[in-house]
């Protein structure tokens, strides 16, 4: 039973960074129509500015959060209004090529400057944890845990709330009526994207600190948080930390129950049911 | 003008007869670029290092003259498939026959198909798994010591602790290494009279290990032996520390000897116990470099980070070229592969000599971080320095 209640905690804490890995990429999907394969690459960008600020200029790794985030935010926005953005209209089997070429080039970039080293964004406190009941609940994950929920509320927030949220949420419902109603669906989309690339670089400086850095841990980022996103639903953030949630426990209780190679059969497993059964996500509106 | 136009010509082959003669191409495809990249810089680098110690010493003598080698490096991108497709290319399109390895079991595995399809030797420090081996193939040497054994001398070495740990957890990622590995540990823990408290696999590149450290807690394991990559390892203990889960000795396959790994992990590597094929010591002595040691400091001070076992392993896959070309006379494919077989010669990475199979045999000396440095603990004659043992809960350290 002890055992039990300790890996749900896990799988909790676990689930929460994972919903925060997926929710830049559901976002850009959901109003852009880009599926972007470069996800996990923008997370492991977002890493590296963490490590930086962290192991060179000695800044506690929840501080350089905001800055990685703002250095990834400028950054979606520059690849979106000058590269992305002369394809917006092409078919997505295109769109989907360009990011697919973006985390390419990325990684390889990553390699030659920051070496294929392995890295870890370790402070002092990195380690500690606290007793929840008989579970062991480590201090970092639960900080994480509430930034990725944090920044999901106040995505949803800004989405249902802010004008500019609105016209993203308009855009990505209707593009020819957004535009009738005085949208500017180039500034949106450019926006849209910087969003998500910024949600990336939290979820990646929040990575560095629970595991390691290194250039080539985007593409499994990327599976996963594409699944996560398909599990969710691409309709709503809520919907995207349900998904988060409830991969984080699934996988959690299979490396238990069944064995630790099948937890990846596990999470795929569900995302083919959910393609089959629930295709706009768990929390999605079923057609 | 007919007689001019036919000197040139002339000489002009003459310049490609004796450039041809006079240089030895060894080709290799290794891990530049992805995941693996990390660990195949040692066989790149090793490699280059060896190459040219050699050719400054006067190089290959086949036949009484000297040749000079050269390498002929390919970037297979961490891609088993790439890899056998330029393994494949070095044979054919280069013309290319003798080669080295690249790095890992698996890449191995694939690869040395080729050369044993085109039959020309390869010679190769970057697979273990005995799968490599129980193929019967002719043309596959290796210079790293049987997967099967690598915690042979970890466990005897349990043995001899006070107290000796009881329970053990036997954790490996699915590859061929990394299975071969488990498979002999579980055979060393049974005759060593140890009882197994669990015994799993895990998909390679997994990152979340909190579910098997809580089981592993809740069994209260004395030991536990992982055989997987760097990065699951820095995972795993980063986590294990989360979770505050401190057997009394964990050990693992891969990491300990490697300076990056400890670098990355600071003081979170400390009580960490591994095994290494390959200590840099001055005993070690070497016709080119002097000794291991001396390699150990012109290899830093070249590449600007320390040597492991892999990257010595790397070095005696050349020595070994350039031992079996001079005992064979020749850059004949077929009279190298037997010179190889019938090596014998003491290098800076440890006797090399290859059983029927075509594997070396080398004891792996245990070791653990102590303060952030690799102390060598345990070899084959006993104890050498004394281990930090049980490991101190991971909030008394």
């Amino acid at each position: 039973m002890d055992l039990l209640w300790q890996v749900l905690v896990n799988g909790v804490l676990l689930g929460g960074l994972y919903a925060l890995m997926a929710l830049g990429l559901a976002l850009v999907w959901g109003v852009l129509n880009i599926v972007n394969i470069a996800h996990g690459a923008f997370i492991m960008l977002g890493a590296y500015v963490c490590y930086y600020l962290f192991a060179g200029l000695g800044l506690d790794p929840f501080a350089a959060l905001p800055l990685a985030m703002l250095a990834l935010f400028v950054f979606g926005y520059v690849v979106q209004r000058y590269l992305l953005n002369l394809v917006i209209r092409a078919p997505m089997f295109n769109t989907l090529l360009i990011t697919f070429g973006i985390d390419v080039v990325l990684t390889l970039l990553a390699q030659l400057a920051f070496s294929a080293d392995f890295r870890t964004i370790n402070p002092t406190y990195a380690g500690s944890n606290f007793m929840l009941g008989s579970a062991t609940v480590p201090f970092v994950r639960v900080i994480a845990f509430g930034i990725a929920v944090g920044l999901t509320l106040l995505l949803w927030l800004f989405l249902t709330r802010a004008r500019l949220g609105r016209a993203i949420r308009a855009t990505a419902q209707n593009l020819v009526a957004a535009r009738l109603y005085g949208v500017e669906p180039r500034r949106v989309y450019a926006l849209t994207f910087a969003l998500g690339a910024a949600l990336a670089g939290a979820a990646g400086s929040l990575y560095g600190v629970v595991s390691q850095v290194n250039p080539y841990i985007g593409g499994s980022l990327t599976a996963k948080s594409f699944a996560i996103a398909i599990i969710g639903g691409l309709d709503s953030p809520l919907g995207v930390i349900v998904g988060g949630l409830f991969l984080g426990i699934v996988e959690s209780l299979t490396s238990l129950y069944i064995g630790p190679t099948y937890s990846d059969v596990a999470s795929f497993g569900i995302l083919v049911l959910v393609l089959i059964f629930r295709p706009s996500g768990l929390l999605g509106r079923t057609a | 003008m007919k007689t001019l136009v036919s000197l040139i010509g002339g000489i002009a082959a003459a310049l490609v007869a004796a450039s041809a003669s006079a240089v030895i191409t060894l080709g290799a495809s290794v891990q530049l670029s992805g995941p693996l990249a990390n660990t195949g810089r040692y066989y790149r680098d090793g490699y280059e290092m060896a190459i040219d110690t050699i050719n400054k010493a006067g190089g290959v003598k086949v036949g009484g003259k000297s040749e000079q080698l050269e390498l002929k490096i390919l970037d297979n991108q961490s891609d088993n498939n790439l890899a056998v497709r330029q393994y494949v290319q070095l044979v054919t399109q280069d013309k290319i026959s003798l080669l080295l390895g690249p790095f890992a079991s698996d890449a191995v595995i694939a690869t040395s198909s080729v050369a044993e399809k085109y039959q020309v030797p390869m010679v190769q420090g970057g697979g273990a798994s005995d799968q490599i081996y129980s193929r019967g193939y002719k043309y596959i040497f290796g210079t790293l010591p049987a997967a099967t054994k690598y915690f042979e001398s970890t466990i005897e070495a349990m043995g001899k602790l006070n107290p000796a740990p009881k329970t053990v957890a036997l954790l490996y990622a699915d590859d061929a290494f990394d299975v071969s590995v488990a498979k002999g540990t579980r055979d060393l823990i049974k005759a060593a009279g140890l009882t197994t408290a669990l015994d799993e696999r895990y998909s390679t590149n997994a990152s979340d290990f909190a579910s098997l450290l809580a089981r592993i807690k809740s069994a209260n394991v004395d030991a536990v032996l992982v055989a997987g990559h760097e990065t699951e390892i820095l995972n795993f203990i980063r986590q294990a520390k989360s979770l505050s889960v401190s057997p009394k000795i964990y050990s693992f396959t891969v990491g300990v000897p490697s300076a990056d790994f400890r670098k990355a992990l600071g003081k979170d590597a400390d009580f960490a116990f591994g095994m290494t094929s390959w200590l840099p010591t001055a005993t070690l002595t070497d016709q080119w470099f002097g000794n291991a040691e001396k390699f150990e400091q012109a290899y830093k001070a070249r590449f600007g980070y320390e040597p492991d076992y892999h990257a010595a392993s790397a070095v005696a896959d050349v020595e070994a070229y350039a031992k079996a070309i001079e005992a064979a006379g020749s850059t004949d494919p077929q009279k190298v592969r037997d010179a190889v077989a019938k090596l014998n010669f003491d290098s800076l990475y440890g006797p090399i000599k290859f059983d029927e199979k075509g594997q070396i045999s080398l004891p792996q000396t245990v070791i653990q971080v102590q303060d952030g440095k690799v102390v060598p603990i345990y070899g084959g004659k006993g104890f050498i320095e004394k281990p930090r043992y049980p490991m101190p809960a991971w909030d008394k350290r």
